[in-house]
């Protein structure tokens, strides 16, 4: 075979991929764009009930409008802003607790059943804990962001510590290794995928955190607006909320997507 | 007893008993093993699996403490890893996130001694290996027989007295594994080092060896010590194969294997 006739068969293998890749991508937006042209023309014959389900050129109005008020974009910064806050307090903080009983056999022998009983529990019943202890405002929120991520990040990377290779540890071992320099040069880069993964995990989970912590305190925050929109029954605001959140909290998740494949591509 | 500087060994074991314990068992790994090793020589240990044969570099390498007997490094006892001993596993295990020169330079990093001077005597190691090319290259690069040659710089590069040799080629396909036996066997009796090697391959145990020693294992003790001849010991282990007397020991040996699971059959 000669290699322009190997070439030939690559080109059209290109070419039938990027054909495929076409089609699913313009599927996508055909599906989403009947979508949205079902609900407006549903909400606007009164088929559904408008006041509850909106319909989205009201949606965008309102969306405009309140982002050139100036209205808006306060509480999509505040909500961003706690959420990066309890997500990156979280991972960190279970991080460090996943070291502390990787380096103690004993601790982590001690603090399983605990560690069960934390995970089993649902985060967000601690809300009145929370606004309790830290003030009904900007804290109690991102301690909920931070307490709904740090017990299943301190259990994904503990258990991602302990299956490493234990070659891996054995070679620093025979070359003198003491257990700091197995930490530092064994256990924690061959984590940092499982760490990447966790971290995936936690950008939702600080979602949720948030989102509930503002809906029982703030006064501020896209939370907020959903449960003032309810309040004032202006379901346009609800829906326009929601929105925000589907697009902004997947920006951040394909931001930690992205940051995953620049720093294990050296793995594969 | 008495023991005199001049008869010192490199590496003795003294009724050296090692058991693993756990919640639902004590097994015992080893028993009464005696077993010496003078500076420079090459010692094989073969057997069936499960003899103990790891166990036993796991002792003299200081990751494990023997339960029952002593185990000596130029006289004196055995605490912990330490530098003399270098320890190649079955597989490179190299660290995919280093380079391969920073493979090599692991050793010196964790033993606190990288200056330039041992810096340079790992790259020449990787030049004698012929790897010099590669030195900026990932681990996942690199062929099986590459990897495993880093390995044995990463090994080599803390220049340790003794090495202990764990199956190191038995993850290899047959050719590379005879190229590497050759080069494993020249590089140590080059640097004059001390070794054990592990194999299951009874030809290479002979081919490579000064003396052999024969295991039995539930528990894993010495059946047997068999001395190579020198024409075998000191050629090359890809020639030492066509030397006269070769099959004779490789007959030996085999029945010495035979016999050695028999009995752990008849048990």
């Amino acid at each position: 075979m000669q290699p322009k006739e190997i070439e030939a068969i690559h080109r059209d293998y290109l070419k039938q991929e990027a054909k495929s890749r076409c089609w699913v991508f313009s599927t996508q937006c055909l599906l989403f764009l009947v979508f949205l042209g079902l609900w407006e023309l549903l909400a606007r014959t009164n088929t559904i009930n408008a006041l509850i389900f909106s319909y989205p050129s009201k949606i965008w109005a309102q969306f405009w409008s309140q982002l050139v008020d100036g209205s808006l974009l306060p509480h999509v910064g505040m909500t961003v802003w706690e959420t990066i806050v309890g997500f990156l307090l979280g991972t960190l903080l279970g991080a460090v607790i996943a070291t502390v009983i990787w380096w103690s056999p004993f601790l982590s022998r001690v603090l399983e059943p605990y560690l069960v009983i934390a995970n089993s529990m649902p985060k967000v019943a601690l809300g009145p804990v929370f606004i309790v202890g830290f003030g009904p405002g900007l804290m109690s929120v991102i301690a909920m962001g931070c307490a709904i991520s740090v017990i299943i990040t301190t259990i994904n990377v503990y258990s991602g510590f302990r299956e490493v290779n234990q070659n891996y540890v054995k070679v620093v071992q025979t070359l003198g290794g003491n257990k700091r320099q197995i930490f530092r040069l064994v256990i924690l880069p061959a984590t940092i995928p499982t760490l990447l993964a966790t971290l995936k995990v936690n950008v939702g989970l600080s979602w949720v955190g948030v989102i509930v912590g503002e809906f029982l305190v703030s006064q501020q925050g896209l939370g907020y607006l959903i449960i003032y929109g309810f309040q004032v029954f202006n379901f346009t605001m609800v829906m326009m909320s929601l929105a925000i959140i589907a697009v902004v909290a997947t920006l951040m998740y394909q931001g930690v997507a992205l940051l995953e494949r620049r720093l294990t591509s050296q793995f594969k | 007893m008495n023991q005199i500087p001049s008869t010192q060994a490199k590496i003795e074991l003294s009724h050296v008993t090692h058991l693993y314990l756990s919640t639902t068992r004590a097994f015992m790994a080893v028993r009464d093993i005696n077993l010496r090793v003078e500076e420079g020589e090459f010692i094989c240990l073969v057997g069936p699996s499960g003899c103990g044969k790891t166990t036993l570099l796991s002792l003299i390498a200081g990751l494990e403490t023997p339960t029952a007997g002593k185990v000596l490094i130029d006289g004196k006892p055995v605490r912990g890893t330490s530098r003399q001993v270098g320890y190649m596993l079955q597989q490179d295990y190299l660290f995919n996130w280093r380079s391969i020169e920073d493979n090599v330079f692991l050793g010196l990093d964790i033993q606190g001694i990288r200056t330039r001077e041992t810096e340079q005597y790992a790259l020449h190691l990787l030049d004698e290996m012929e790897l010099a090319d590669v030195r900026k290259a990932s681990p996942q690069q690199l062929s099986g027989g590459m990897r495993q040659r880093v390995a044995l710089v990463r090994t080599l590069a803390c220049q340790p007295e003794v090495l202990l040799l764990d199956e190191p080629f038995s993850a290899l396909d047959y050719q590379t594994k005879l190229k590497l036996e050759d080069l494993v066997f020249s590089t140590l009796r080059k640097h004059k080092k001390t070794a054990i090697l592990v194999t299951h391959d009874l030809s290479e145990s002979i081919a490579m060896g000064d003396r052999i020693y024969i295991f039995s294992r539930n528990p894993g003790r010495v059946s047997c010590e068999l001395a190579v001849p020198a024409a075998i010991r000191e050629s090359l282990p890809f020639h030492a194969r066509n030397q006269e007397g070769f099959q004779d020991l490789f007959h030996r040996v085999w029945k010495e294997m035979e016999v050695v699971s028999g009995a752990a059959k008849g048990n």
